[in-house]
């Protein structure tokens, strides 16, 4: 019995995270259909971040995460500035939006990751943080990864009541419903994508920063996160917060399962298993009615 | 055959011919320059007969690749070389068909990230296939062929390569995959078999890509899924046919040479400085200049095309 719990609970503590960076990227691609397949490099910039304030200057982890966030936040306001702005404006149709986008998302990853790979070098990272195990219904958990959870989780719906309840999140809404018609109640595409996109960034970075205390990093962990990312949105439907959170949660537990009946070696198997299948039989997602 | 089309043909043969002797006239580096500039013009070439007609950006360079080079590091004991490369090219026109019929009803983002996956999803099974099977994580080509022989081979392909695209073009296959790319719904309305087109040409640009990497495989000696499936052999392509203009025969040419010089004088050097730089070129490039290269002479032509 406690053998199922702890595998139960280490599929969803990835499953968290995997939904807190899928979440990012959903908002982005719902909102202005910009696919930025650099996502997972900004995570790993978050987790880098996180390690160098924690190892150089004696940052508390946690207490750095809304620094990682704003600081991310402030990159994307940048971002989307420089890369992205041009063609989200003079592109003809959203299709070649989103084949432009996936172009420069490219050329993004190839730039940070390696600019990361110049600056700290291709070693593994990382420090010991909370790492001792607690006990929990007799189950044990190490103290960190239940904490990166729990972060991720209020991240996640922190989001999806920002979405719900405020104004910026109602416009954000109104603008996945119907671009022109929300620009015509005086919806202004020039503060809202600027800010959802940095947004998207703050939330792979904060994701990274939780991710650094429980793996050591390297400037190539991005891309795997990229990946899941795309499935778990894939699963929980374009544009759909709430989907996505969800998603992220069962991916999680499938990867858990899966490596526990088959073999650790099959994950990247499993998961795109499970990709291909729900392109194949549900491609507007599982939840979509 | 059209005027236009009988003169690409003849100016290819006699460019191939020029370039068959450079064996016994040139020396080792640069030969094996020349040999990474003809593998990088029939990858790309091939790329945008596909991907630059119809607008499907595939990915999935690297996977088709890789499948050719596992058919050389598996059947090259047993098998002449020149059978192996048809034979991998083969296995990976097949494996593109297959995947093909199952993703290519799917636009936009989808397919790109699919095929994406594709060459970390083959690296996977390889790698555990290896593993679980043959107890090994990598093969070596014992007795590889004379360097000569690989760079008429890989001559041979990058030949057929640009006269397949040149013909396709030409022909009313080719139309029917711009079609596709300009508005698939129409071209369907107009009688066009899209989902057969589709999977046809997916599949003849894997032939070349597979039968590249079966042909390149023995130059390596050791072969391991890292280093054959790598992503930089994809993505290098996909910038190179990008960045010479998709649409159009001689600017992936063109800009395969140049960027092949480039990339064999500055990787080793400056490895991370030359990615860094690819990838502003990339932003670049799509942001300012999103016809490639081939665009700018197109409209110091016409000047009100």
């Amino acid at each position: 019995m406690t053998f199922w719990i702890e595998l139960v609970a280490t599929g969803l503590i990835t499953g968290g995270i995997y939904a807190l960076v899928a979440l990012g990227l959903n908002l982005q691609y719902g909102l202005m259909r910009v696919m930025n397949i650099s996502h997972g490099e900004f995570l790993m910039l978050g987790a880098y971040l996180t390690w160098l304030a924690h190892t150089v200057f004696g940052f508390d982890p946690v207490a750095f995460l809304p620094v990682v966030a704003i600081l991310l936040f402030i990159l994307g306001l940048a971002v989307y500035r420089l890369c992205f702005q041009r063609i989200v404006r003079t592109s003809p149709s959203v299709e070649v939006i989103e084949a432009r986008s996936l172009l420069i998302g490219f050329g993004l990853m190839y730039l940070v990751q390696n600019a990361a790979y110049l600056a700290w070098g291709a070693d593994m990272r990382g420090y010991s943080y909370l790492s001792d195990p607690v006990q929990i219904a007799g189950a044990r958990f190490a103290g960190n990864s239940l904490l990166a959870f729990g972060f991720a989780m209020v991240a996640s719906l922190a989001m999806l009541a920002l979405l719900r309840w405020t104004m910026l999140g109602k416009a954000v809404r109104a603008m996945m419903q119907s671009p022109a018609g929300a620009q015509l109640v005086g919806i202004d595409t020039r503060v809202l994508h600027p800010a959802v996109f940095g947004l998207g960034l703050a939330l792979a970075g904060v994701a990274g920063a939780l991710l650094s205390m429980l793996y050591e990093i390297t400037p190539g962990m991005g891309e795997p996160y990229t990946v899941t990312a795309l499935i778990v949105i894939t699963l929980g439907g374009l544009g759909s917060a709430a989907g996505c959170l969800a998603g992220g949660l069962l991916l999680g537990l499938v990867e858990a399962f899966g490596m526990h009946f088959t073999s650790p070696s099959l994950k990247m198997l499993l998961s795109y298993g499970v990709f291909i299948g729900v392109l194949l039989a549900r491609p507007k997602g599982l939840f979509a009615r | 055959m059209s005027a236009e089309l009988r003169r690409i043909l003849v100016l290819l043969v006699a460019a191939s011919t020029a370039l068959a002797t450079l064996p016994w006239l040139a020396s080792d580096f640069m030969l094996s320059l020349a040999l990474t500039c003809l593998l990088y013009v029939g990858l790309a070439v091939s790329w945008s007969m596909f991907s630059g007609a119809t607008n499907y950006l595939s990915l999935a360079t690297s996977a088709f690749f890789g499948i050719g080079a596992y058919v050389t590091a598996w059947g090259y004991e047993s098998l002449p070389y020149a059978v192996v490369v048809l034979l991998g090219g083969l296995v990976a026109a097949a494996f593109a068909a297959l995947v093909g019929a199952a993703v290519l009803h799917l636009r936009g983002a989808y397919f790109a990230v699919l095929t994406f996956g594709l060459g970390e999803l083959v690296r996977h099974a390889i790698t555990y296939a290896e593993k679980t099977y043959a107890k090994t994580v990598g093969r070596v080509i014992a007795d590889p062929p004379e360097s000569i022989d690989v760079y008429l081979t890989v001559l041979l392909l990058a030949f057929l390569a640009v006269a397949v695209c040149a013909m396709v073009r030409a022909s009313r296959f080719g139309l029917a995959l711009a079609g596709i790319g300009a508005d698939e719904e129409r071209a369907q309305t107009l009688g066009v078999n899209t989902r057969r087109t589709k999977i046809l040409a997916f599949a003849l640009a894997a032939f070349f890509a597979g039968a590249l990497g079966a042909a390149m495989a023995v130059r390596w000696t050791y072969i391991e899924p890292a280093s054959v499936f790598n992503p930089f052999i994809g993505f290098q392509t996909v910038l190179i046919a990008m960045i010479g203009g998709a649409q159009t025969l001689i600017g992936p040419i063109a800009s395969a040479v140049i960027f092949s010089v480039m990339t064999e004088m500055l990787r080793l050097q400056f490895p991370y400085a030359y990615l860094i730089a690819l990838g502003v070129l990339l932003i670049l490039l799509v942001l300012y200049l999103p016809g490639g290269m081939a665009s700018l002479f197109r409209r110091a032509w016409k000047p009100n095309a």
